[in-house]
C-alpha cells in the first residue's frame, strides 16, 4: 500500500482502504479501481491523501532500510552519550518495525488478490 | 580585524538592534501587533485588515490548509484561520511566509529541518499536555532563525563558522568564538523585536542551553528534544552533521521515559511523510519562480 496526495492519484489505481472525508462520510469503498469521477469527487470533498494498493509511484526521496541504517550510523559517529545511544537503539527498532508492517501489508494485499 | 568575542558580541547586538540588513517584515505585522495589544479589537477587525492584502491572505490560507497544519477541515477564510490557529499563529504565518523565500534561497536543508522540528514539537507538546501545541510548533519552526540571520547579515563570519565546524569544532562554540553570540540568542533577539510571545522567544533562546529557560522550561525542553529527534530521524539538514548533545534535564522536565520515544517516532513518521510532499511541491514552485 502507498499513501499519496490527491495530486498523485491517477485513474486505475485501487483503494487500499475506504476513502473518508473530514465529516466521516465514506466516499469510496476498499479495493475500488479509481476513475476520473472519483478523483473529482475527492477534490470536491476536500480529501487530501488516499491510500492505494501496491506501490504505484516511485518517490525519489524514499530510502531503503539499509540506506536509512547506514545514514543513521553516520549521524551517530563518535557519539558516546548513553541517552542518545538509547534513543538510537529505539529508533532502529522503530525502523525495523515499520519495515515489517510494510512487508505484511504488501503480502496481505497479494493474497487477497 | 580580529575583535575579541566580547567586543564582537557588542557590535553584533548593535547591528541587530538597528535591524540593519536583516530580513524585513511586511508593515501589516506592526499593525497587527498594535491591534492585538488593543483589547477592544475583535477577530473580525483583524481578519478585515489581513484580507485587504490578497497576497498575504492567499499565503496564510495555503499554509493553513497544508500538511504543515494538517487540519481535517478546510480553512477557507482568514477569520476561520484566526479562530482555529489563534492570532499569534496567524501572525507567525505572515512572518514566516514573508521570510520563506529568503530561508529557502539561503538554505533549503535548514528550512526542511525547521519544518520537521515544528511537527515534532507539536506532537511532544500534545504528549506532555502543554496548552496551545500549535504555538509551541511555531517555536520549533523558528528555532534556527538565528542561522538565517547569520547567513544573510553576517556572511563573512558565517563562512568562518562553517570552516571551523568542518574541522570538527562544535557549532555552538564556533559561533561564540567568531560572533560572541550564538544562533539561539540571535534568533530569540529578533523574535523579541517582532513582538512574538515570550513563550516562543524563551524556547528558541534555550533550545541548546536548557538552563537558560526560566519561565517556560517545558516549552524549551520540547523544542530541544524535537531538534534532537529530527536529527536522529534525519530530515532536512542543519549545521550539525551529527546528532547534537542531549540535555538530560530536558527529559526530566518533560517527565518523559526513553521508551516513550518510540511512540513519538511512530506519530512523527506519517507527519513527516506528508510534509515531504508539501516541501517538494513548494520547492518546485520556487524553482519555477526564480
Amino acid at each position: 500500500m502507498q499513501r499519496l496526495p490527491l495530486s498523485y492519484i491517477r485513474p486505475g489505481m485501487k483503494t487500499y482502504e475506504e476513502v473518508i472525508d473530514a465529516n466521516g462520510r465514506v466516499l469510496c469503498g476498499k479495493g475500488v479501481e479509481l476513475t476520473e469521477e472519483h478523483i473529482r469527487k475527492f477534490e470536491e470533498f476536500g480529501v487530501s491523501f488516499i491510500t492505494v494498493e501496491g506501490n504505484p509511484v516511485k518517490l525519489p526521496w524514499e530510502k531503503t532500510l539499509e540506506e536509512e541504517l547506514k545514514e543513521l550510523e553516520e549521524r551517530f559517529e563518535g557519539i558516546t552519550d548513553e541517552n542518545l545511544l538509547e534513543i538510537k537503539r529505539i529508533f532502529r527498532e522503530f525502523l525495523e518495525e515499520k519495515e515489517k508492517k510494510n512487508l505484511e501489508s504488501t503480502e496481505s494485499t497479494q493474497t487477497e488478490n | 580585524m580580529n575583535l575579541d568575542p566580547l567586543e564582537k558580541r557588542k557590535s553584533v547586538k548593535k547591528k541587530l538592534k538597528k535591524l540593519e540588513g536583516l530580513p524585513t517584515l511586511p508593515p501589516i505585522v506592526q499593525r497587527l501587533n498594535l491591534m492585538i495589544e488593543d483589547e477592544k479589537t475583535s477577530i473580525h477587525q483583524i481578519a478585515n485588515l489581513i484580507e485587504k492584502d490578497q497576497v498575504i491572505t492567499s499565503k496564510i490560507l495555503r499554509l493553513a490548509n497544508s500538511a504543515f497544519y494538517g487540519f481535517p477541515k478546510k480553512v477557507s477564510t482568514v477569520q476561520n484561520a484566526l479562530i482555529l490557529l489563534g492570532i499569534n499563529v496567524v501572525k507567525v504565518l505572515i512572518i514566516t511566509s514573508s521570510i520563506f523565500e529568503i530561508i529557502y534561497k539561503e538554505d533549503v536543508g535548514l528550512w526542511e529541518h525547521s519544518i520537521g522540528v515544528a511537527a515534532c514539537s507539536k506532537i511532544l507538546a500534545e504528549k506532555v499536555g502543554l496548552k496551545e501545541p500549535q504555538e509551541v510548533a511555531t517555536a520549533g519552526l523558528l528555532h534556527d532563525l538565528g542561522r538565517i540571520i547569520q547567513k544573510v547579515s553576517f556572511k563573512e563570519e558565517y563562512e568562518k563558522i562553517l570552516e571551523l565546524t568542518k574541522n570538527g569544532k562544535d557549532p555552538l562554540q564556533a559561533e561564540k568564538e567568531i560572533l560572541g553570540i550564538d544562533h539561539a540568542e540571535m534568533g530569540s533577539f529578533i523574535m523579541k523585536t517582532w513582538n512574538l510571545p515570550d513563550r516562543l522567544v524563551e524556547a528558541v533562546d534555550a533550545h541548546h542551553e536548557f538552563e537558560k529557560a526560566k519561565e517556560f522550561k517545558k516549552e524549551a525542553a520540547v523544542v530541544h528534544l524535537s531538534d534532537i529527534l529530527i536529527h536522529v530521524r534525519g530530515y532536512g539538514s542543519s549545521l550539525y552533521r551529527k546528532v547534537p548533545p542531549l540535555q538530560e534535564k530536558a527529559l526530566k522536565t518533560l517527565k518523559l521515559n526513553l521508551f516513550e520515544i518510540k511512540d513519538i517516532f511512530f506519530k512523527l513518521e506519517p507527519r513527516l511523510y506528508e510534509l515531504k510532499f508539501f516541501t517538494e511541491e513548494l520547492k518546485r514552485e520556487m524553482e519555477l519562480n526564480t
